[in-house]
């Protein structure tokens, strides 16, 4: 009769424990979410700290695509649940096309900067085109301009070892949106201004012959990055770019970084525009990466190791851990992107 | 009542796993192993199935390496860069991933951004490869070399080459943009408005006048090269190198490698994942992208030529940069910019039609009783996607106004013989012979090759790229000898490519590849695909 007991006490435990079971991991069940990021964010997203957080206090996974940034509002969005595109012209664009989305937010800011090498930037600096200001490296957009709608060469500037006409490379901006801002960013400038529909007959000829000079580009900007890195100076001398792209590269690859670090300059534009990188749920099932991706703590890791400037605009904390020389503590140049019309504009111009 | 309920649940939860775990065994397996993988490294039930550029044929050693350390296999398909850009705009992609020469068609391919974790392996530009003597007598030695004095050497006769096809293969597409660029007197971006130039046409076509063979991927023209007896070659840095050892080896003339410096371009050999939503395949390619982007896995493939890393060539590997073999490790990159996407297929669409030296396709089609059925059908439609304008454009294989295709009909002999000239309806005129004509007889591709050979006599083959194109499906009657003879008293290399079908007798096909310098293409799994690749070496 005892063993009878002890027998059912056994088998009472093991249902107990299998329906604690059963009920513990239906309560772990983890939403897979899936959207259009750009390529920028992608070592964000593929962070296991991240993940790790998304899982366990949101059960949620998050599955991407990459696309560019202006791309991504007109792919074909069924079967996704988000868009993550790198700036607010994208979500005014979207709501042009769709309406007001589910829900939108601001999750992460980086400026636009420009990344070149050593001997390219100490050319720069004597031509008056660069400076440095308290360590960091600032680029005079207006005579950057100047040069390259006059033609002038690398060789004019004494770097004869490159060939061709001074251009900065970017994504194509019809496309991604790292080329789209530095189109604002130029478009601003050569307006002296903000540029808005008014100055677009004026300015539209100039920019067009400004992209037009580059040839064919690339519709990422994390491709365009890598190429930059690996290509060497002569292929990419200098492209537009995100400040967090360095910041993440040192941050994930400090062994690398050392190795190249003497020769790698970012050159902050004056003024630049912010990348506000707004992420547009396109469900309900969607808004759950907003909360999520606002965590403190994925916020604090977006900064730390992937090198978004977050919430506030400026550093949340001292940049010095990624020993990136010529970090900027503050963007305090700034100017807005033109609106989403003038932008419009500019992309079915160019 | 409840507690049933519940147990039974979790049994069938038990089961569930249980099951799950026997049909995991067979997980990671990315579908059907394809049998048209051109090469399988080690041995395993989940496989990789990778798309590549023919100039990555060089890793396989490394690749092998760690198919063996995860006993997995690797299984790699050969395709030109071009053809892997079409590839990503179809429907369905068989391969877990893409490794083109440069990510120039990887971008412009992706439309469906299917393609992630894409990073660049290696670089290697695109140069010119001389014979040293001829190198230094054209006074490319030991100075800087523009586009245009290699223009004039080959215009005053002196330099004869080898290139890709620029419509099939990158090397061949970079080399022929870096001329266009020369052409135009070095524009800051070749536009749609420069193409239309009366002035580059005449050039262009004498330029490419000087092109002795081509071929339809790096690698092979790189063997071709080895076997045949010529001058010059534009080709990957890499592939100079490899083929610089193996002559080297040999103890023949190497190659002086000159880089134009107003004609270079890079690739950069991106190997990305083609998402189709497997997490374990995934995992995998993760895995094998790690290996070949460590340190130690990146300093071999340094070791094969490649310029690899953040830093450069490291000191330790300057040997494998030869500077007598005009190699320069230190060189700085500087590339010519490749013109917008719709640009660049204008580009692309002028050079089959208009520019490149228009092909003489001798097409030996067997028609023996065999062929009836399955096998005619299959042949009347790769057929149609040669001779039929509107499907070879598609693939970049539509005709020039000048280009002449025969037709040769065979079975235990020569049935009959059509030519059509120029790229009309002429041209289309011939897909109805193919068409009608019955079947029936035996095989003799000896005596349809001679037939071949006696017509192209009647041309003057220096303004053609020549080729005969043979298609059989069984052990042929005849003899090699015959061949041999007809081919001695032509005196020309004409390139015998054969496209082996049915039962077709391999060593047979082999022994008329391996005599002419052509190769052999397989046309058992997809005929159509078979006859695009032959054309696309002429």
């Amino acid at each position: 009769m005892k063993t009878k007991l002890i027998g059912l006490g056994i088998l009472a435990a093991v249902v107990v424990a299998a329906v604690v079971y059963v009920a513990v991991s239906r309560s772990r069940t983890v939403t897979e979410i899936s959207g259009y990021v750009g390529g920028e964010k992608i070592g964000l997203l593929e962070d296991e700290e991240v993940q790790e957080i998304l899982r366990d206090r949101y059960r949620l996974t998050i599955d991407y695509a990459k696309a560019g940034s202006i791309d991504m509002i007109t792919a074909d969005a069924s079967g996704r649940d988000f868009l993550f595109p790198s700036n607010q012209t994208a979500l005014e664009l979207y709501e042009q096309i769709n309406g007001k989305p589910v829900k939108s937010e601001i999750i992460l800011n980086t400026p636009i900067v420009l990344y070149t090498r050593s001997a390219v930037a100490d050319a720069l600096v004597a031509e008056g085109i660069a400076s440095e200001t308290e360590g960091v490296c600032y680029v005079d957009m207006e005579k950057l301009t100047e040069a390259i709608e006059t033609g002038k060469t690398w060789a004019d500037i004494g770097l004869p070892q490159l060939y061709g006409s001074i251009t900065v490379g970017t994504t194509d901006p019809t496309k991604s949106n790292s080329g789209n801002m530095f189109a604002g960013l130029l478009a601003n400038t050569l307006c002296g201004g903000v540029a808005n529909e008014s100055s677009l007959p004026e300015i539209l000829p100039r920019l067009k012959s400004i992209f037009q000079k580059l040839g064919y580009m690339e519709s990422s900007s994390s491709d365009l990055f890598d190429q930059f890195l690996k290509t060497g100076m002569g292929a990419k001398p200098l492209i537009a770019g995100y400040e967090n792209q360095l910041l993440e590269f040192a941050a994930e690859d400090p062994a690398t970084w050392e190795q190249v670090k003497e020769d790698i300059v970012m050159l902050y534009p004056t003024p630049t525009v912010w990348s506000s990188h707004v992420y547009i749920a396109l469900d309900e099932k969607g808004t759950a990466g907003i909360d999520a991706l606002l965590d403190e703590d994925i916020q604090r890791l977006a900064w730390e190791k992937h090198g978004f400037r977050t919430g506030v605009y400026d550093t949340p904390s001292a940049g010095e851990h990624f020993g990136v020389p010529g970090l900027a503590e503050e963007i305090t140049q700034v100017a807005p992107m033109p609106d989403a019309d003038t932008m419009d504009q500019i992309i079915k111009a160019l | 009542m409840k507690l049933i309920k519940l147990v039974k649940r979790v049994t069938a939860l038990l089961l569930t796993v249980s099951a799950l775990a026997v049909l995991c065994a067979g997980c990671g397996n990315g579908g059907e192993g394809s049998a048209e993988a051109d090469t399988v490294l080690g041995s395993g039930r989940s496989v990789l199935r990778i798309i590549s550029g023919s100039e990555n044929a060089e890793l396989e050693p490394v690749l092998e390496k760690f198919a063996q350390q995860e006993k997995i296999r690797i299984e790699m398909t050969y395709k030109g860069s071009l053809d892997i850009m079409r590839l990503l705009g179809e429907e369905e992609i068989p391969y877990d991933a893409v490794w083109p020469a440069s990510s120039l068609w990887l971008s412009v391919g992706d439309e469906a951004h299917r393609v992630k974790h894409a990073e660049s392996v290696s670089i290697s530009p695109v140069v010119f490869g001389i014979r040293q003597s001829l190198a230094k007598e054209l006074g490319f030695v030991g100075r800087e070399v523009s586009v245009r004095d290699l223009l004039a050497a080959i215009q005053s006769g002196k330099l004869r080459f080898c290139m890709t096809s620029a419509t099939q293969s990158n090397s061949g597409a970079s080399a022929y943009i870096g001329f266009l660029y020369a052409l135009l007197g070095n524009p800051e971006v070749i536009t749609a408005q420069n193409l239309q130039s009366e002035e580059l046409k005449t050039q262009m076509r004498e330029l490419l006048s000087g092109v002795e063979r081509s071929s339809g991927s790096s690698d092979w023209l790189k063997d071709m090269f080895l076997e045949g007896d010529y001058d010059a070659m534009v080709n990957y840095e890499c592939l100079m190198i490899e083929a610089n050892r193996e002559l080297e080896e040999r103890g023949e003339e190497t190659l002086y490698v000159v880089y134009p410096y107003d004609g270079l371009s890079l690739a950069d050999s991106p190997l990305g994942y083609v998402d189709q939503g497997d997490d374990g395949q995934e995992e995998l390619f993760l895995k094998l992208q790690e290996y070949l982007l460590s340190g130690e896995i990146q300093n071999e493939i340094q070791r094969t030529g490649r310029r690899t890393g953040y830093t450069g060539v490291s000191e330790e590997n300057m040997d494998v940069f030869r500077a007598d073999w005009g190699l320069q490790p230190e060189r700085v990159l500087s590339p010519i910019k490749m013109p917008a996407a719709d640009v660049l297929f204008e580009c692309l669409n002028l050079y089959q039609t208009d520019f490149k030296k228009p092909s003489l396709n001798v097409y030996c089609l067997d028609y023996s009783g065999s062929m009836s059925g399955k096998g005619n059908e299959q042949l009347v439609e790769a057929m149609e996607q040669l001779l039929i304008q509107e499907n070879a454009r598609q693939n970049f294989l539509q005709a020039s106004q000048d280009e002449v295709n025969i037709l040769i009909p065979f079975s235990g002999e020569v049935i009959d013989t059509y030519t059509a000239v120029g790229n009309g309806s002429q041209l289309e005129a011939l897909y109805d012979r193919v068409k009608d004509q019955q079947v029936g007889g035996g095989t003799d591709m000896y005596a349809a090759a001679v037939r071949g050979l006696e017509l192209l006599k009647e041309y003057d083959l220096t303004q053609y790229t020549p080729a005969i194109i043979l298609l059989t499906d069984g052990q042929s009657g005849g003899s090699f000898y015959e061949f041999e003879d007809a081919y001695m008293e032509l005196g020309a290399e004409i390139p015998v490519f054969s496209i082996m079908f049915g039962d077709a007798d391999e060593t047979q096909l082999e022994e008329l590849a391996n005599y002419t310098n052509a190769r052999v293409f397989d046309g058992r799994e997809n005929l159509t695909e078979a006859f695009r690749s032959v054309k696309g070496y002429n």
